[in-house]
């Protein structure tokens, strides 16, 4: 440090940082380390893909069940699911990924920074949704170009579907994110976020129709957002159209949001 | 401990930089502070010397607003770091034990980063950045991600990061573990100058010259308690003595030197090492008289070395005596 003989840095007088500055700055610099390992996003752009292609062979006898509905092929009843389901995927990462981020020296110094320690997690959860809206992008061009996928909804359909999708993946994504701020250790987070993520992914009119589950399975999926959230995109894509499901998908999942990041900032900052 | 008055109350009051008292801390059924005061003034620097689990953390911890004392009040720039935490988060400067910086960025963008967050436009944080740069040296790797960096360079760009909102208050934790020699001069000089310029540092070591040599003022934790304070100097006049080590070449010789200076009124004591002891003397006239009495039993000694005692004679001294409270050291 030759050069660090007698100067000192100038003093400042910085006002405190706004937090939509803060929110900004967080969200680049998450973005930056979610893309700066190509071999990191391109296997996060290749799982939903992936995703799609088991599923459609895996289940496609599916459409033979009685409560299937009629005149559908399983792929356009399966690519919306696919798309939602990619979005949650997208929002336990955001989630999941943050134990990794909490060894991160940095964010020990944001700790101690004069700044919303909210604004780290929402940083990083709108970062993830931009990745999410990437990886959405390959899933449909997938979709379209290599399954047949035929939408009847047309480009306009989609891209709503697609919104819808985003935004509950994001707003659901909010419970991984309250969950990692609050337990410590990966894979207890791993654990507890994949007990998580099953119910929500499963427990829905995803892979087949509600009327076809069992009992008890059934009355899981009746309250699962994931099932309204689904509906109202599998009726924007294919018919480019939704009704009250998709303000259920969307009220329900803000909502969770909403109290997740709460409870999530709390555990974040709080000291011992 | 406190070698300056500590500021009372009264309007024009001018708040020592950092002001702790009574801090106590418990970690469930671990007492990591029991019940420490200590008083640093802006413009100077304040050693915290202390084994691993003495508590030097914890306090770090308490005053970056990091840990919540169990009892007791800790003021950064006259600020309670509990009810007023981000105002002192405004006005401090950190570095951990480990670099707290994003190792995927490279030095700049780290250093813009901050500066975004702590209220700089874009054009001033890379200003910022790049004069902080400039000072620690790592120009030439701005760009490079930081995890490519040497040890030193990110304890460099660590102590940079701590310095982005330009901090009267510092605090180090451990700031040179891990440094070679150059490295650890190199941060020496850069705390001195901050000093100079006004800054009040607190910094924890392990290392006695260190603290030796850095601070003005030194407060040696064990277990939670303060068992000794003061200026380095005071230190050494409380615990040790100046003292005398003879070393002789035959183990005969030391044998025989030990009983002429027992004779001769002095205390000689083995020193640690193979055929020398040390005898305090505390005026010049001793030392003539050991001198004669070596003489005089016909011993020539193959070394003699009068010397000051340490601050690492002074921490192993304390820190052997269970009976070193703050009373007793006084």
């Amino acid at each position: 440090m030759s050069p660090a003989r007698e100067p000192v840095p100038r003093p400042v007088s910085w006002p405190g940082s706004r937090l939509v500055t803060q929110i900004d700055a967080l969200t680049g610099r998450s973005l930056r380390a979610l893309v700066l390992d190509p071999r990191v996003l391109a296997t996060s752009l290749l799982a939903p893909f992936l995703m799609l292609a088991m599923f459609s062979q895996v289940f496609s006898g599916m459409t033979a069940g009685s409560h299937f509905p009629e005149g559908i092929g399983y792929i356009d009843f399966l690519a919306p699911a696919i798309m939602v389901n990619t979005s949650l995927q997208s929002g336990m990462l955001a989630g999941t990924n943050l134990s990794d981020e909490m060894r991160n020296g940095i964010v020990a110094r944001f700790k101690v920074m004069p700044i919303w320690p909210g604004s780290v997690l929402i940083g990083r959860s709108l970062a993830e949704l931009i990745r999410s809206l990437l990886r959405l992008t390959v899933l449909l061009l997938a979709a379209l170009a290599l399954f047949g996928f035929r939408p009847g909804g047309g480009v306009a359909g989609v891209i709503a579907g697609a919104g819808v999708a985003v935004v509950l993946g994001w707003g659901l994504g909010w419970i991984f994110i309250a969950i990692a701020c609050w337990l410590r250790g990966a894979e207890l987070i791993q654990n507890v976020s994949g007990a998580m993520l099953f119910p929500l992914m499963f427990a829905s009119n995803a892979f087949a129709p509600v009327e076809g589950l069992p009992g008890w399975l059934s009355l899981i999926a009746r309250i699962n957002p994931m099932t309204y959230g689904i509906d109202a995109v599998r009726d924007l894509t294919l018919r480019g159209a939704a009704g009250l499901d998709a303000v259920i998908a969307v009220t329900a999942s803000l909502s969770i949001a909403v109290v997740s990041l709460f409870v999530a900032e709390r555990g974040f900052s709080r000291i011992h | 401990m406190a070698p300056l008055p500590h500021a009372a109350g009264g309007g024009a009051r001018m708040s020592a930089a950092i002001e702790v008292r009574g801090l106590a801390k418990r970690y469930r059924d671990v007492v990591a502070l029991a019940g420490v005061d200590l008083t640093v003034p802006q413009g100077t620097v304040h050693g915290l010397l202390g084994h691993n689990g003495a508590g030097k953390t914890t306090l770090v911890d308490v005053l970056a607003t990091r840990a919540r004392p169990s009892a007791g009040t800790a003021r950064v720039a006259g600020l309670d770091v509990v009810r007023q935490a981000r105002h002192v988060r405004r006005r401090i400067g950190l570095t951990g034990q480990y670099a707290s910086i994003d190792e995927q960025l490279g030095g700049r963008d780290n250093l813009v980063l901050l500066a975004r967050l702590l209220g700089a436009r874009r054009a001033e944080a890379r200003a910022r950045a790049d004069e902080l740069l400039q000072l620690f040296g790592l120009t030439a790797s701005a760009t490079r991600p930081a995890r490519t960096y040497s040890g030193g360079m990110r304890r460099r760009l660590d102590l940079a990061a701590a310095l982005v909102n330009g901090p009267r208050v510092i605090l180090l934790d451990e700031p040179t573990t891990g440094l070679d020699p150059a490295g650890r001069l190199d941060l020496w000089r850069i705390v001195r100058a901050l000093v100079q310029d006004g800054a009040a540092v607190l910094l924890t070591t392990q290392y006695l010259d260190e603290a030796d040599r850095l601070s003005d003022t030194i407060t040696v934790l064990s277990r939670g308690r303060v068992v000794a304070g003061g200026t380095p100097a005071e230190l050494k006049h409380r615990v040790g003595r100046r003292s005398a080590t003879v070393r002789f070449a035959a183990a005969a010789d030391l044998e025989a030197a030990g009983r002429a200076l027992r004779r001769g009124g002095f205390r000689p004591a083995p020193a640690g090492e193979r055929r020398a002891v040390t005898v305090p003397v505390e005026r010049a006239g001793e030392l003539a008289a050991l001198v004669r009495v070596l003489d005089d039993a016909g011993l020539e000694p193959d070394e003699l070395l009068v010397a000051d005692p340490t601050l690492d004679e002074v921490y192993l001294a304390l820190m052997s005596d269970p009976a070193a409270t703050p009373e007793a050291v006084r």
